[in-house]
């Protein structure tokens, strides 16, 4: 690690951080969608009556919750594509 | 990122024109073209559209949908064919520059001060927003963090559909990415509807009156 220049140390640290960031920053907004999910088709098998209702607060919710996932998506790309830090050690 | 981000294609006046913008027109030009062709064959088939969206619009509301229709409409319509107009090739998707998709969400943004204004007039209007007064500072951090997240989420969803299609086609060309094309297309119509609902629900949100002392105005209705 110490015998590699400073650009490449900070792009090994990028791609480790972007597999993880990825993999948590999905997992985390995926369970909670399905705890939505779950407890809106729980009412909905208990209360057909408010089938419409609850499908469009669900589709709401879904939406705020999974803007999460997509700021973790858009920080990655930055993190690949456009990474501030390299051009900082050259 | 060269090769995500949009690419000029030519400069008018000195001023860069991108692949994006291009393709904005396009995506006028058909939807202008296509209202106008079924307005003159089949009138029917805008009427069945117009319904629709009256109908969801005022569901999520919670009012009629009058004075909302012409924007929340556009705002879908524009959105829906933009997200599917990144599948006809050499056309890049509009939504897919987080320009665009910042100026649809400063357009909400503006017209939820814009409606509120107009149905409770300036005073009335900043008197809700500022009740109680010590809320004020997170109201206005609430209104600029939705623009924000309205920007993110469709640029989010477009680029990431783009790109997923793109390094699959990379990998194993022509039918395997048929799929994920197809399932583009869906994400890109359920992101067009949620973006127009939850304008909706920002708009009636701008728009409700907040009465000072509760009970009293429930018991004012029960009279």
């Amino acid at each position: 690690m110490e015998n590699m220049d400073p650009a490449t140390q900070v792009t090994l640290v990028t791609i480790i951080v972007a597999g993880m960031g990825i993999t948590i920053g999905t997992a985390v907004p995926a369970i909670a969608e399905g705890l939505a999910a779950f407890k809106a088709l729980d009412g909905i098998a208990r209360q057909p009556d408010a089938a419409q209702d609850l499908r469009t607060t669900l589709l709401i919710a879904m939406a705020l919750l999974e803007s999460t996932a997509i700021y973790v998506l858009l920080v990655i790309l930055i993190l690949l594509f456009a990474n501030p830090l390299i051009n900082r050690f050259f | 990122m060269e090769n995500i981000a949009p690419q000029v294609v030519f400069t008018l006046f000195n001023i860069p024109v991108r692949d994006t913008v291009v393709s904005t027109w396009v995506v006028m030009g058909l939807i202008t073209l296509i209202a106008i062709l079924i307005g003159r064959r089949q009138p029917v088939m805008l009427e069945i559209l117009v319904d629709f969206l009256t109908d969801l619009i005022s569901d999520l509301m919670g009012r009629p949908a009058g004075p909302y229709l012409p924007l929340l409409g556009a705002l879908a319509i524009f959105i829906a064919v933009a997200n599917i107009i990144g599948i006809v090739p050499f056309l890049r998707s509009p939504t897919s520059d987080i320009n665009t998709t910042l100026a649809l969400a400063l357009v909400v943004f503006l017209s939820v001060h814009f409606f509120g204004i107009r149905i409770k007039g300036f005073s009335g209007y900043l008197r809700d927003l500022a009740s109680p007064i010590f809320l004020l500072p997170l109201e206005l951090i609430g209104q600029l963090s939705r623009t924000l997240s309205l920007t993110l989420r469709l640029f989010g969803n477009t680029l990431s559909a783009m790109l997923i299609v793109a390094i699959i086609f990379s990998l194993a060309p022509l039918f395997v990415p048929l799929p994920l094309i197809a399932f583009g297309i869906f994400t890109g119509i359920l992101q067009a509807y949620i973006f127009t609902a939850l304008a909706a629900v920002y708009i009636a949100s701008g728009l409700e009156v907040i009465e000072p002392n509760k009970e009293e105005a429930k018991e004012k209705r029960k009279e």
